[in-house]
């Protein structure tokens, strides 16, 4: 069955000295964010961004995904532990994402957890999604 | 223009059936949003899910693509309402897939037409990074309308 997720934006004005709002989403669980051409491309912001909105979604993704691999080899997490970081270049793009995951995860050991870890990352929908990406990164570690 | 870095993090608590995570904005701007794989195919019951945050992020990309290329035609727009929808699909062997992503903006512009908005419509998906990317794997449609239309024409 197909899924649809849904978010609307404001805008006022033009790119430079505009700004924008997410006003609402599908399922209500955040809404009314703002966003700028500043916050998207200069360090130091408290508003959100396209890029940061795609590192959230990469990194719920992906961790999704792992935990469905331990489960299925008998090994499921307690608990991941995951950040996505992705670095825009203005005037090209998206140019890298970085994953790093933390996991607790009892019986398994590190070289396994790690090819667990590469195996969501090859599969899950929004690395598909983001296949034009030149460069994603993945470090994966076991705690305790 | 410097290379920017945008992070996000995320908790994941059990396995994917029945377990649930958070989702964090390293601005701050969001915080703990609750997820689950219900949340994510089924009903979305106020939780988010990953499609909903790329819908997010393709609007907000999408609607600073078009003020640019407005700006840039010399009519900066008054305002844009912008709406992308990401259709998440369970594909044949099982697995699941973007599979689209649908824009649609309505533009408030003083001295344009439809044919010109069409034009950098078209154009401002071409900017758009989120664009050029999902097309990997989903089929990206952009559908723009004049609000007001001042020329009357």
């Amino acid at each position: 069955m197909a899924t649809d997720r849904t978010a609307e934006v404001t805008w006022h004005g033009d790119l430079m000295s505009g700004s924008g709002r997410i006003d609402s989403v599908t399922s209500g669980a955040f809404g009314s964010l703002d966003v700028d051409w500043r916050a998207r491309s200069e360090d130091g912001q408290t508003k959100t961004s396209p890029e940061e909105l795609i590192a959230a979604a990469h990194a719920a993704c992906f961790s999704m995904a792992l935990s469905n691999g331990l489960a299925q080899s008998g090994h499921p997490a307690d608990e991941l532990k995951t950040s996505a970081t992705v670095t825009f270049q203005p005037g090209e793009g998206i140019t890298k994402i970085a994953l790093h995951v933390a996991g607790k995860v009892p019986g398994t050991s590190g070289e396994e957890f790690r090819q667990a870890a590469e195996t969501a990352v090859a599969n899950c929908p929004v690395s598909k999604a983001l296949a034009g990406v030149p460069d994603i990164t993945l470090d994966a570690r076991l705690e305790g | 223009m410097p290379r920017v870095q945008r992070s996000a993090s995320v908790t994941w608590e059990g396995n994917v059936a029945r377990g649930s995570g958070a989702i964090s904005a390293a601005s701050g701007a969001f915080s703990e949003l609750p997820y689950s794989l219900a949340s994510r195919v089924e009903q979305p019951d106020g939780k988010t899910s990953p499609e909903e945050l790329l819908a997010a992020a393709h609007a907000a990309c999408y609607s600073m693509s078009l003020a640019g290329e407005l700006a840039e035609a010399g009519t900066p727009p008054e305002q844009l309402d912008v709406q992308a929808t990401v259709t998440l699909d369970e594909v044949e062997d099982g697995s699941h897939r973007i599979v689209a992503s649908e824009v649609l903006a309505r533009a408030r512009v003083q001295e344009t037409d439809a044919a010109t908005l069409n034009r950098l419509a078209a154009a401002a998906s071409e900017g758009c990074p989120f664009t050029k990317l999902i097309e990997a794997s989903a089929t990206v449609t952009v559908n723009a309308t004049l609000e007001g239309d001042p020329d009357g024409d």
